[in-house]
């Protein structure tokens, strides 16, 4: 099976669409400019590649565009750009799509509105100004231009991923995206990425030392650092065969990929390369290439000091005597670093360059750095037959992603066929304590307390000095899942519905009151969605795919199914899925005038009692059965069935139940009602009673821990197959899983 | 926080004064997380970016951590890059730098 893309479509500060981005690369143009989107007075620096486009939302909330965040917007038009070239049949019914967005800033510009006026003296903002702001604070989750593109594009999708890896999130969506392909889970998938400018960003990054204020100038031995830019870059993957056969046009192919993580700091790439050459290497071997075959190496290229000499020596030791001819260049000196978006509209991009014979040039880059020994393309591009290209991406937190695009009529090796998938091992952590599988088969209530108690979070001081409270959280879950943790080739899934809220208003704070100088470059990184998958893969050493992943109430679910799709598809052996939801002031606080004003049901959250807001955390190591066997792991449980679905009446009816002692595992309360009306519309109505041993409040994380639980009570024989359901708005997760080696997977 | 604002306040010319290294340590330890740590353990001339001779083991990320609240107390502005390297040695040269700052280094 070979991938195709057919369809390509990238918005930039150079262009409204991808034609448009590419011939302005191609001439060299730079489109650096001071940032009109705020006031950036007291910015380190005020350039930036900003979109101008007209209709695009700006600053200031609801406006002409309704409640569409920019980083939406940027999403939505490059999506459809790409979708009109893939000239998918919409109509057609009989065809799964699938949608991956990545991202990092989501809808962060318009969070700083509503948090600017929250964190405004009580005097200066009416209550009625700072109620509604509050109410409108969740807005804007990493799932949000996900849910977003879903909708306004109104086509059935049939899986919808929402992911982080930061500047390498947008890379990564073709990852998944390609996985999706492999184990027939869509037919056709549109995936990319998107980021806005945003005064986190811009603030942050400039604490960080990492802007260039006279522009980015990849490889250039006077660079300074990066430009920020936005934008968003779309494609549609399908299968080789089934895009012939409809008689779409492939415009390229994504031969190979990889992804791993350096496990070495949460800002500063480890200075040999050492694991973005091994992602190389690996991309390469995956798309059956030599790097003699490569035509262009499309860099990450930031512009930082420590970036691009690092990317020198990873391409001298991924490609040996092949990087001294191999064309190099970088589009980040003339669109900007789009953080989350860059991955993508780099492979729309190189898409482009495949179909048009050409390399685009390293615009900034005049005085080569000796320590960038690279043959770089300089000036405007230049013709060349280009067959294969080599696209790296590297994030915040050392997570690296390579991929490897060819000519439209290449043929990649044969993938391996889908894995079978076990559990071998699993714990929660919640305010009454950590629970390993012993402790899960019998969760404690949680009748006090709302967070889990500090003591438990103790880890190495030394080592864990920057890790935020998910991260922490994290952290330990990963350590109880599986005695000695997991092994250091393991990949680390994510789930988290709201990221660092508390954490980025306190750096908005202080932003506005003591000016974009003085914000913290050490707490910086923590609001990146990414950062406590990079934190835990640094602390636990783990060096394959780390990824956060974000869906409402179902994140849990959605880190379980991406840990199960990665490990299936062979680009993992063992992967760790981790829900994690830590007790915020802020989301506590929005939920209370949601409640209030009847907008959502259930339980108060600040009402005292069993099922008030609480924290915590779940971990499942996942590994391949043949792994595990090899490797001596313990097998809990084998993975049956992960069943994504669109929440409606019917959506579990074509679930049945396997033979053998069946068992449902729900949490308790309000989050559960739609899950016990979709179960009692199946096949398991009949089958067993919903169990919940104890209860644990609520939060985001509640469907990690229940993931957990039946594992646990797999591994104790009580059950021969246990069902898991979470739903959120419009959505729903079905994980089946049953006793090792008790039957063929339905899957 | 507010007791390193004061002594900041009663700095001198010059070499830096004992309080003034002190609460360095304090800030470091404090705003750094370097939990375990005891302030008053930390030498004058230990080094801030190595773990060798009683060294803080601190890394680049933790520099310009140092440089901002440096900024944020002292109203010292700490230059960037090469510059900043013999400041940032030891508490007793960045205390030196903080004291000698009302004559050489640019105030903010």
């Amino acid at each position: 099976m070979t991938v195709v893309v057919t369809g390509t479509g990238a918005v930039t500060a150079l262009g409204a669409t991808a034609a448009e981005t590419f011939a302005r690369l191609s001439e060299g143009a730079r489109g650096l400019r001071p940032l009109t989107l705020f006031d950036a007075t007291g910015y380190r620096t005020a350039l930036v590649a900003e979109v101008a486009l007209p209709g695009l939302p700006g600053e200031g909330g609801p406006s002409a565009c309704g409640d569409v965040s920019r980083t939406s917007a940027l999403a939505l038009r490059a999506a459809e750009e790409a979708l009109t070239e893939a000239a998918l049949p919409r109509a057609d019914r009989g065809m799964r799509l699938g949608l991956v967005v990545g991202g990092t800033t989501a809808g962060m510009l318009e969070t700083e509105s509503l948090l600017s006026v929250l964190v405004s003296p009580a005097g200066e903002v009416d209550e009625v100004a700072r109620a509604e702001a509050l109410s409108r604070m969740l807005s804007h989750p990493l799932s949000a231009p996900t849910d977003r593109v879903a909708r306004e594009l109104g086509l059935p999708f049939a899986r919808v991923r929402s992911l982080s890896s930061a500047c390498s999130s947008g890379a990564n969506a073709l990852v998944v995206g390609a996985s999706w392909l492999e184990l027939g889970l869509v037919d056709a998938v549109l995936c990319g990425a998107a980021d806005a400018l945003c005064r986190v960003t811009l603030g942050g990054f400039g604490a960080l030392g990492a802007l260039d204020p006279e522009g980015a100038r990849p490889f250039d031995r006077r660079r300074r650092g990066l430009t920020l830019g936005e934008g968003a870059g779309f494609v549609v993957l399908e299968r080789a065969e089934a895009a012939r056969a409809r008689g779409a046009r492939a415009v390229c192919t994504l031969l190979g990929w990889s992804s791993g993580s350096e496990a070495h700091h949460i800002t500063n790439p480890e200075p040999t390369g050492e694991a973005p050459a091994r992602a190389m290497v690996a991309a390469l071997r995956r798309a059956g290439i030599a790097p003699e075959d490569l035509d262009w190496v499309d860099a990450h290229g930031t512009g930082t000091p420590l970036n691009d000499s690092m990317e020198a020596r990873a391409i001298a030791r991924a490609l040996g005597a092949a990087s001294s001819r191999v064309p190099v260049s970088s589009q980040k000196g003339q669109i900007g670093h789009t953080l989350a978006a860059a991955g993508a509209i780099e492979a729309v991009l190189v898409a482009h360059g495949i179909a048009r014979g050409r390399v685009l040039p390293t615009g900034g880059l005049e005085e080569p750095d000796p320590a960038c020994p690279l043959p770089h393309v300089m000036g405007t591009a230049v013709a060349r037959d280009v067959r294969a290209v080599l696209s790296s991406s590297f994030g915040f937190g050392g997570m690296d992603t390579v991929l490897v695009l060819g000519a439209p009529t290449a043929e990649a090796p044969a993938p391996a066929a889908a894995r079978r998938v076990v559990v071998t091992g699993a714990a929660a952590l919640t305010p009454a304590g950590v629970a390993d599988l012993e402790g899960l088969a019998a969760l404690p209530s949680v009748t006090s307390g709302e967070l889990v108690p500090q003591e438990i979070l103790a880890l190495d001081p030394e080592r864990s000095r920057r890790l935020d409270r998910t991260a922490r959280l994290a952290a330990v879950a990963v350590a109880a899942a599986l005695p000695g943790g997991p092994p250091p080739d393991a990949g680390l899934v994510l789930g988290s519905a709201f990221g660092a809220v508390d954490a980025t208003a306190a750096f908005m704070r202080r932003l506005r009151e003591k000016g974009p100088r003085l914000v913290s470059p050490a707490e910086f990184p923590s609001l990146v969605p990414s950062s406590p998958a990079g934190h835990v893969s640094i602390y636990h050493a783990l060096h394959g795919t780390s990824l956060v992943v974000a869906d409402l109430a179902t994140s849990g679910e959605a880190a379980f199914a991406q840990a199960h799709e990665l490990v299936a598809s062979g680009e993992l052996d063992v992967a760790t899925a981790v829900a994690v939801e830590e007790r915020s002031t802020i989301v506590e606080a929005v939920l209370a005038v949601l409640f209030a004003e009847a907008r959502i049901e259930g339980e108060r959250p600040s009402s005292p009692g069993p099922r008030a807001r609480r924290e915590g955390a779940a971990a499942v190591v996942l590994a391949s059965a043949s792994v595990a066997a090899r490797r001596g792991l313990p097998v809990r449980a084998e993975v049956a069935q992960v069943l994504a679905f669109e929440d409606a009446p019917d959506a579990l009816a074509a679930l049945r139940p396997p033979e053998g002692r069946a068992v449902v595992v729900l949490p308790e309360g309000a989050p559960s009602r739609r899950a016990e009306e979709l179960l009692r519309r199946s096949a398991w109505s009949e089958v067993a009673p919903l169990a919940w041993p104890g209860d644990q409040g609520t939060h985001e994380a509640m469907g990690g821990i229940a993931v957990a639980v039946a594992v646990a009570v797999l591994a104790r024989g009580e059950a021969d197959v246990a069902l898991c359901v979470g739903t959120a708005r419009g959505r729903g997760y079905a994980l089946v899983l049953m006793q090792p080696g008790s039957a063929s997977p339905c899957a | 926080m507010e007791s390193s604002s004061e002594k900041a306040g009663s700095r001198v010319s010059g070499a830096a004064s004992a309080d003034l290294r002190a609460s360095l340590k304090e800030l470091l330890v404090t705003e750094l997380a370097l939990a375990g740590r005891d302030p008053t353990a930390i030498a004058d001339d230990a080094p801030l970016f190595t773990r060798e001779r009683g060294g803080l083991g601190l890394d680049s990320l933790d520099a310009l951590q140092i440089a901002m609240l440096v900024e944020e107390r002292f109203s010292v502005r700490v230059p960037e890059g090469d510059e900043a390297r013999p400041i940032f040695a030891s508490i007793a040269t960045l205390a030196d730098f903080i004291a000698g700052a009302g004559d050489s280094a640019p105030r903010v």
